[in-house]
């Protein structure tokens, strides 16, 4: 460490962020590879060391002898101001050399609101923000995560992106530029060949024209890169080994425990979800294999917690199977279980013994929407008998403490819905003081957290504009009033943030200017309250003469063509088209493992998903 | 049952692990290395382990201890210093694992030394001539509730200051342990306002340990 460093990290909270090392990081010579690549997270190290993701790949990556992955991290305010004002450029954890002495640096896009954290990572890093403007002694600028499927506010900042799952794909990728290198190709040259590879998507091989009232009028794709991009995707998860060398991090990171993805996508289609469309069709992994890899996982990393983490793990067809074989090791290894995403309908008695054996805590659950009829129209499978029977199971149990969480702003939404949130967590209050098996003496607290929904690319809803700031905060001063017992308690997100989330969700490649002139008046960290500086963002849209509502609050038509007509994840338009239909009429569709409604995505996997019989 | 310690080093990326997170990370390298160790027996079981003297967050270290209980007295522990060290981040490597002979309150004395890199060498001779000439130097101590003002050069016991190539050598013996620790964070700010040093990051590297009497403490 240089002396410069020492001196930043010595002015910092929690240096520990920004000095790698950790048990599991992966050292290499790097004379002895031919590729080095820089796994980038735009936000802090204690998020980005819970993100899956970056472990599976770093693994990956760190497996072949020819490749050194590496990690970086968004940099704290402090740290940041630090290393601007001692001139450290932006640098890796492991080697501590800067981000241009790499031959790619990838980010993963997670969420819409860190875009302008990759520029100030990129800023840090002493490297353009604009592709056209980097030259060929720049590292190539590579994207991945569900973000991608639309990335185009971000279109002209990356060399690549890749569409879907990167377990196979990335490394193809890494593979594509370590033999362009050997022959002497240059970028675009190596970039054009990765057009080839599944799920990989080059922005600048893609022109688009817009009509005068400002939707698009076409994307035409040049220089032999397919007209419409589909994403990767691993066929059978049961071929894919799970990461069992974590990367321990010392100081808490937000989920700081072992994790094992038991099941990839969802069967339960909510409308409003981006996940459970991007991810399809979904892919469960063997019990044995889940419970072995969880057993080497914690002996290598010394975790004494393990998650079954999916978008929806009870829905795992041998839960009880795996649970099962987990109980075998996980007492005298002193390791608990935790199940995540736990679903209202298939809670089951076993289910909450299995999990519970270990540790009580409190209870979440998502039933997303107040009324029966809302929630059929965002098709959120869950009824008050479920709610009902659920909560029963808990607080027998022993849970006193419930998190209901909600959404507000749906489309066809009234007040009446609002009302119908406070009327459910009332009636779970209620519910516990008329259970005669409650725990003795302890009261029910029951807190709701709502959250304002953004219409998402992909989904059924991506044609509904975003309800107004206005409306959603009425929306929110009614629910208030509408609460009436002090056991619950009342959260809701900032609908400025969700606007902003919103907008560029839906973007266009006419948003790249903001995003750079809203980082230069001071915009980053836009996800976390206190750095969300809205009225800049505000000013900023003004002074380019962009019109934010025009992404947000905008009816898309059904034969429009969206910013992400050429990016393919398997789901047909027309499926969509149907659901928003069916949704508009408040009719359900049946969980696709029961039932195939014909989405598209079996196509991915060249025949039906599931055993039908 | 005995207890052992484990004689550590914590250096580099290492030196700012904080004590909070230390613990954890021991707690997950003793039950990767598959040394025998005791759990609590309580519902949530855990190791049970206690560091001497433990280091403010940034400085470096060859001398650090932790103790642990074992029920295998006669477990291999020239091996388990092994297999515990690879268990460990960059920059902690044990360097030995012995039964407990003298119980760590008798800790009363550490050794440090300090560095200025080349650069700042000329500036840290002149502050710490500075220093050693002068009769006294308060500084403000801040404890949990209390600040206190202290003499600092009734508590430094200056066993050599050097120039070397590797820039200025400050060699001291200072307070350490249950009943007075004095950290020598204390003794290069003062140093900073002697001679322009505010720029100057030196390395503080603690050598060793010693009860009362300046034996060595093992």
């Amino acid at each position: 460490m240089t002396q410069e460093l020492r001196a930043a990290l010595a002015a910092v909270q929690k240096p520990g962020r920004y000095t790698g090392g950790e048990p599991g990081c992966v050292y290499k010579d790097k004379d002895k590879v031919d590729l080095r690549f820089a796994f980038c997270f735009p936000d802090t190290y204690e998020v980005g060391m819970s993100f899956l993701g970056m472990k599976i790949l770093y693994e990956i990556l760190n497996a072949r002898e020819d490749i050194w992955c590496e990690r970086a991290f968004m940099p704290w305010v402090d740290m940041k101001e630090e290393m601007e004002k001692r001139g450290i450029p932006l640098y890796a954890l492991e080697s501590k050399d800067e981000l241009r002495a790499f031959d790619m640096v990838g980010f993963t896009l997670q969420y819409e609101l860190s875009y302008t954290n990759i520029l100030a990572m990129l800023d840090l890093a002493h490297i353009p923000f604009y592709a056209a403007e980097r030259g060929e002694d720049m590292p190539i600028i590579v994207a991945g995560g569900p973000c991608v499927c639309n990335g185009e506010p971000l279109a002209d900042f990356f060399d690549l992106m890749m569409l879907g799952e990167g377990e196979v794909q990335l490394p193809a990728v890494c593979d594509t530029v370590i033999q362009g290198r050997k022959e002497g190709l240059s970028k675009q040259e190596i970039l054009r060949r990765c057009a080839q590879i599944e799920g990989v998507y080059i922005p600048s091989l893609y022109d688009v024209s817009y009509l005068p009232d400002g939707r698009i009028q076409s994307v035409q794709s040049r220089d032999g890169a397919p007209a419409v991009v589909t994403k990767a995707i691993i066929r059978d998860m049961n071929t894919q080994p799970l990461p069992t060398h974590f990367v321990v991090p010392m100081i808490g990171a937000v989920h700081d425990r072992a994790q094992i993805e038991v099941l990839r996508g969802c069967v339960r289609g909510c409308r409003f979800c981006q996940a459970g469309f991007l991810y399809r069709p979904m892919r469960e992994r063997n019990a044995d294999m889940l419970s072995e890899a969880g057993r080497q996982l914690c002996e290598n990393t010394g975790y004494d917690e393990i998650s079954l983490t999916s978008l929806s793990t009870s829905d795992h067809s041998q839960l009880e199977t795996l649970l099962d074989d987990m109980l075998t090791w996980t007492p005298e290894e002193h390791v608990s279980m935790s199940l995540p995403s736990l679903r209202i309908d298939n809670f089951s008695q076993s289910l909450v013994e299995k999990t519970t054996r270990v540790r009580k805590s409190g209870l979440t659950f998502a039933p997303e929407a107040g009324t029966q009829r809302l929630r059929d129209v965002i098709n959120k499978n869950v009824t008050w008998d479920e709610i009902e029977r659920t909560c029963t199971l808990a607080f027998n149990a022993g849970y006193t403490s419930v998190k209901l969480y909600f959404m507000m702003g749906l489309p066809t939404e009234t007040m009446e819905d609002i009302e119908g949130i406070a009327e459910t967590a009332q009636r779970v209050v209620d519910l516990y003081y008329k259970n005669p098996n409650k725990p003795k003496g302890k009261g029910v607290s029951v807190s709701i957290s709502v959250a304002c929904f953004v219409p998402k690319p992909h989904t059924p809803f991506q044609f509904v504009p975003q309800d107004t700031m206005e409306s959603l905060h009425e929306k929110q001063q009614h629910l208030l009033r509408s609460v009436k017992s002090r056991k619950i308690s009342v959260s809701y997100h900032d609908k400025r943030i969700s606007f902003l989330e919103a907008v560029f969700a839906k973007g266009d490649r006419r948003l790249a200017p903001a995003l750079c002139e809203a980082y230069r008046r001071g915009c980053f960290f836009d996800g976390w309250d206190e750095h969300f500086h809205f009225d800049t963002w505000m000013e900023v849209f003004r002074d380019l003469g962009i019109d934010p509502a025009f992404y947000a609050n905008r009816t898309i038509g059904e034969d429009e063509i969206t910013p992400w007509e050429h990016l393919d994840y398997g789901v047909t338009k027309d499926y969509l088209i149907r659901e928003y239909h069916k949704a508009q009429q408040a009719k359900t569709t049946q969980p696709c493992n029961r039932a195939c409604a014909g989405c598209g995505a079996n196509h991915l996997l060249g025949g039906p998903c599931f055993d039908y019989r | 049952m005995i207890t052992v310690r484990a004689r550590f080093s914590k250096t580099g990326e290492a030196s700012y692990i904080s004590l909070l997170d230390l613990q954890r990370v021991f707690q997950r390298a003793l039950k990767r290395s598959g040394i025998p160790v005791w759990y609590t027996q309580g519902f949530n079981p855990h190791i049970y382990m206690t560091f001497s003297a433990p280091l403010p967050l940034g400085q470096e270290s060859v001398a650090e201890c932790v103790d642990f209980k074992t029920e295998d007295e006669n477990y291999d522990w020239t091996a388990a210093a092994q297999q515990l060290s690879e268990c460990l981040p960059k920059g902690i490597d044990v360097l030995r694992i012995e039964p407990v002979r003298t119980d760590s309150s008798a800790i009363a004395l550490a050794r440090y030394e300090i560095t200025y890199e080349p650069d700042w060498a000329q500036r840290a001779a002149r502050a710490y001539s500075t220093f050693a000439a002068a009769s006294s130097a308060s500084v403000e101590k801040k404890g949990k509730r209390t600040v206190k003002t202290i003499d600092l050069k009734q508590y430094t016991d200056v066993e050599s200051a050097r120039e070397t190539a590797d820039g200025f050598i400050l060699s001291v013996f200072l307070p350490a342990g249950g009943e007075l620790t004095i950290n020598p964070a204390l003794l290069t700010d003062y140093l900073k306002g002697l001679a322009d040093l505010e720029g100057a990051v030196p390395r503080i590297l603690r050598t060793a340990l010693y009860t009362k009497n300046k034996e060595v403490f093992v």
